[in-house]
């Protein structure tokens, strides 16, 4: 009797407690008012596929943390919508380049304040580039892109030099020198990577290990500032309205949810609590007829990997005949049917279409050299006179990609493909989480492999540059003297003629696909609903953070 | 009572050591490494900086050693995904709404379980017994996300009676509750109807009848008490899977919770949230299986629950 009076109380408890724990959760309850606008607010209701990793400028990898980085702070410069490189905090028309193209000075506009009120000044730009060149804090980024470009970054991020040997000075409070070790012609669009951003250095060292880990311990200076931001629920900025140019920023804030899976965030946006969302897979031809549908060009391709160096299989992957007759034997549209269902669009090359343009005559670099074209009948000749000059009727190839459900859809796509196309091939598919297959394809463990590259800078070498010999990320062993020449030239003496530098990259990349040093596939496109209202997202921006939400705008 | 608690709590340590000292080796052993996640841009010799400033270079054993000085001090180090993030914080922002929902479905759905059971054991082979029957058997077989798409599609997007989303006060958490109330209902229901079938028909409650005792008396202080340990038994693991969240259901409702955050960083070799989480995860499975342990004797007299006597 008295344990069963005892057992209900624990019950009761029990209860008690979980509902004293719930209401601790109703205290934003009120902030949905905010989507309906009776007011003359503009504030703009986007999700997001996920968390920020990270907001320190220097941490970041991935591009959620570089969006919004790029909408809390301000570097020299800043891209507008659709590329073009505007000024930030450096007056872009009032910048000095030398002769030799080694030393940048940058005017910096006396008017631009940090969110506390402080001046943003040279000194500042100089401590965020020693901080992101600094190896105890271990930037990647800024490893990778300030490496043997910045003067004396190599020595600093092997520990040879300390970071205040960078070569960066502040002349005077506004006037911002660089030194380069090498040329570079693309300097406007590099340094609008994140790791160029200045720092407030008593800030960050005041905050330490928490800089940037809540809005507290954020100091920016740009366009907006993030207000608000719970763990994988969701974020705010709003406009900053000390920034220097705040007339010219229309939106009042930006609330953003994180919404991992792709039909929640469709349904949000029907009920109207998004004015935005990204589709996926069949969501894409669900929604083609819609009014408010639209498909937006990356710069980003995808590509089939050939290594030549494979242990097992080098004498066949160094063969061309056998390279051309692979990066032709299948239907790149059905790749994209089967694989994504999306508007992407097959290529035959590597350099994205309306990406860079000729700095005279504004032609698209790319082309279209057609080498790589799938055509089955030219596939299987090629087929047939590599079985010839390797003496082989049967061969298996084996295709490294991920354990995903779009990884699992290419390997079977490929497969069927290319195994229907070019008689005796036996292609045999290898499924692994997608750490596994980083560790494979960087230790040349694989013959076949999707991969995929994004452009860190506005210029075609970002991309061109990957396959030259020896190259750090070249992990397919391709190599021609000529294409390592044309390449060396662009980055060398060609710097002050952007005409032939421009035409040399182009041979180079006619190279690569004459020889099929890679098999083309398809170039990125992302498909959305936008309501109407939204101005200004109608394009993605080609390299650097996808979208300018400074020049963004809600007209109703 | 004090020896017995006091003999399993020693046996909790010692389970959960074996947990985390297995965890970090093959956690270890996992291909891949936490650095290199975005695709070919990393070079050997900024692997080599990142694994020096995180202490990865140095041996397993040295690693482990210093793993568990920090863990006893409670510093469970910091999130290679989360630049810097302390894993306490990853951990604590996202098992709240977690633990509400779990605890939320749990309650609600066991209580309705065991009501449900009750009624079609005691109208047996009528057609309210048939129809508890149909819906635990639909409870069971159909998985929660399949619920949750149902109800957010015709009760969110068609009648706009409930937000679609997200985590923001009580009203968002009805129906993502409903959804992952289904299960655990429908297991209770299943085993108490069975159990009650049971025990109605055993000598103790014909004595009871015969003596005369109210109907009501003997279903609620005799029957029940009995059909409920079984429930029970199956109750102690589903809290804890409930509480540290569900993946889909989280992901399908945009609930910032802890189940996804798992995933993600065993996927990204997360190796500091990888081994917070499990730890996390441990605990609480062991804690809720010394309090099914105890329920048992509450519920039960016959379970004594007796430690070192022999």
């Amino acid at each position: 009797m008295k344990s069963k009076w005892l057992y209900l109380l624990l019950v009761t408890l029990f209860t008690m407690t979980l509902v004293a724990c719930g209401s601790g959760n109703d205290d934003s309850a009120q902030d949905n008012g905010a989507a309906d606008d009776t007011s003359e607010e503009k504030v703009l209701n986007i999700s997001s596929p996920s968390d920020i990793p990270t907001l320190d400028p220097i941490m970041t990898e991935d591009n959620v943390s570089t969006q919004w980085i790029d909408t809390i702070y301000e570097g020299l410069y800043r891209q507008a919508p659709g590329g073009e490189i505007v000024s930030g905090i450096a007056k872009i028309e009032e910048t000095e380049v030398s002769e030799d193209g080694l030393t940048y000075t940058f005017h910096l506009r006396e008017d631009a304040k940090w969110a506390n009120g402080d001046p943003v000044t040279a000194h500042d730009f100089v401590y965020g580039w020693q901080r992101a060149t600094d190896p105890a804090n271990g930037s990647f980024y800024g490893n990778y892109l300030m490496s043997g470009k910045i003067k004396n970054a190599t020595e600093i991020f092997a520990g040879d030099m300390a970071p205040e040997e960078l070569g960066v000075k502040a002349a005077d409070d506004y006037t911002f020198v660089v030194e380069l070790e090498v040329p570079i012609p693309y300097f406007d669009s590099y340094v609008i990577n994140s790791n160029f951003l200045p720092a407030h250095k008593e800030f960050v060292e005041e905050q330490g290990d928490k800089f940037s880990l809540s809005p507290d311990s954020i100091l920016s200076n740009g366009p907006f500032k993030l207000t608000e931001w719970k763990a994988d629920n969701g974020w705010t900025v709003e406009k900053n309205e000390d920034y220097w140019d705040a007339e010219n920023v229309a939106l009042d804030a930006i609330n953003v949810k994180v919404i991992k899976e792709t039909n929640t965030a469709l349904s949000n946006y029907e009920v109207g609590d998004l004015d935005r969302v990204t589709l996926s897979g069949s969501q894409v031809n669900e929604n083609r007829t819609n009014p408010e549908f639209m498909s937006l060009t990356e710069s980003s391709v995808f590509y089939v990997k050939l290594n030549q160096e494979s242990t097992e299989k080098s004498e066949y992957m160094q063969n061309v005949n056998f390279r051309k007759a692979i990066a032709k034997g299948f239907d790149k549209q059905a790749y994209i049917d089967v694989a994504y269902g999306n508007d992407s669009v097959p290529v035959d090359t590597l350099v994205p279409y309306e990406f860079v343009q000729h700095p005279e005559s504004g032609e698209d670099f790319q082309t279209g050299n057609e080498a790589l074209a799938y055509d089955v009948e030219a596939a299987q000749e090629f087929w047939n006179k590599a079985k010839e000059e390797l003496g082989f009727e049967e061969v298996s190839v084996s295709f490294l990609s991920g354990d995903s459900d779009v990884a699992k859809k290419v390997s079977e796509v490929m497969k069927t493909e290319l195994e229907k196309n070019l008689p005796g091939l036996t292609l045999e598919t290898v499924n692994v989480p997608w750490a596994q297959q980083l560790d494979l394809m960087r230790s040349g463990d694989y013959e076949l492999a999707v991969s995929g590259w994004g452009p860190d800078y506005k210029d075609a070498i970002s991309f061109v540059d990957i396959f030259v010999t020896g190259g750090e990320n070249n992990d397919v062993g391709y190599s021609n003297e000529e294409y390592d020449a044309l390449v060396k030239a662009a980055k060398t003496e060609l710097f002050n003629d952007p005409v032939k530098r421009f035409e040399s990259l182009q041979q180079a990349e006619d190279i690569l696909l004459e020889e099929a040093g890679i098999a083309p596939i398809m170039q990125r496109k992302t498909s959305v609903l936008s309501k109407s209202y939204v101005k200004g997202l109608e394009k993605m921006n080609p390299f650097g953070n996808n979208y300018s939400f400074k020049y963004v705008d809600i007209q109703k | 009572m004090r020896k017995y608690l006091f003999q399993r709590i020693i046996y909790m340590l010692i389970t959960l050591f074996i947990i985390v000292t297995a965890t970090f080796f093959l956690m270890k052993m996992m291909p891949g490494s936490p650095f290199n996640n975005l695709g070919g841009k990393m070079t050997d010799e900024q692997r080599v900086l990142l694994e020096a400033k995180y202490g990865l270079d140095q041996p397993l054993p040295v690693q482990y050693f210093k793993y568990m000085t920090g863990m006893v001090q409670g510093d469970f180090g910091v999130s290679f995904q989360y630049n810097n993030r302390p894993v306490t914080d990853i951990i604590l922002d996202r098992i709240g709404p977690s633990a509400h929902l779990g605890a939320q479905a749990l309650i609600i759905g066991s209580i309705l379980g065991v009501i449900l059971g009750m009624i079609a054991a005691i109208k047996h082979n009528t057609w309210i017994d048939y129809g508890s029957n149909i819906i635990a058997v639909l409870g069971i077989s159909i998985p929660s996300f399949v619920f949750a798409g149902l109800l957010q599609y015709y009760l969110a997007v068609k009648l706009q009676l409930f937000p679609v989303s997200f985590w923001e006060g009580p009203i968002y958490t009805v129906l993502p509750t409903i959804a992952l109330m289904i299960f655990p209902m429908a297991i209770c229901a299943r085993f108490m109807r069975t159990e009650m079938l049971e025990v109605l028909g055993s000598d103790y409650i014909e004595l009871a009848r015969a003596k005369g005792v109210k109907n009501s008396s003997i279903m609620f202080r005799h029957a029940m008490r009995n059909a409920l340990i079984p429930v029970v038994t199956v109750l102690g693991p589903m809290t804890v899977s409930l509480m540290t969240g569900t993946l889909v259901i989280e992901q399908i409702f945009a609930i910032p919770g802890i189940g996804e955050q798992f995933v993600l960083s065993i996927s990204t070799s997360d190796y500091p949230v990888i081994m917070g989480t499990t730890i996390l995860f441990a605990v609480l499975f062991v804690v809720v299986i010394l309090i099914v342990d105890l329920l048992y004797g509450l519920i039960d007299p016959r379970i004594r629950l007796q430690g070192g006597k022999n």
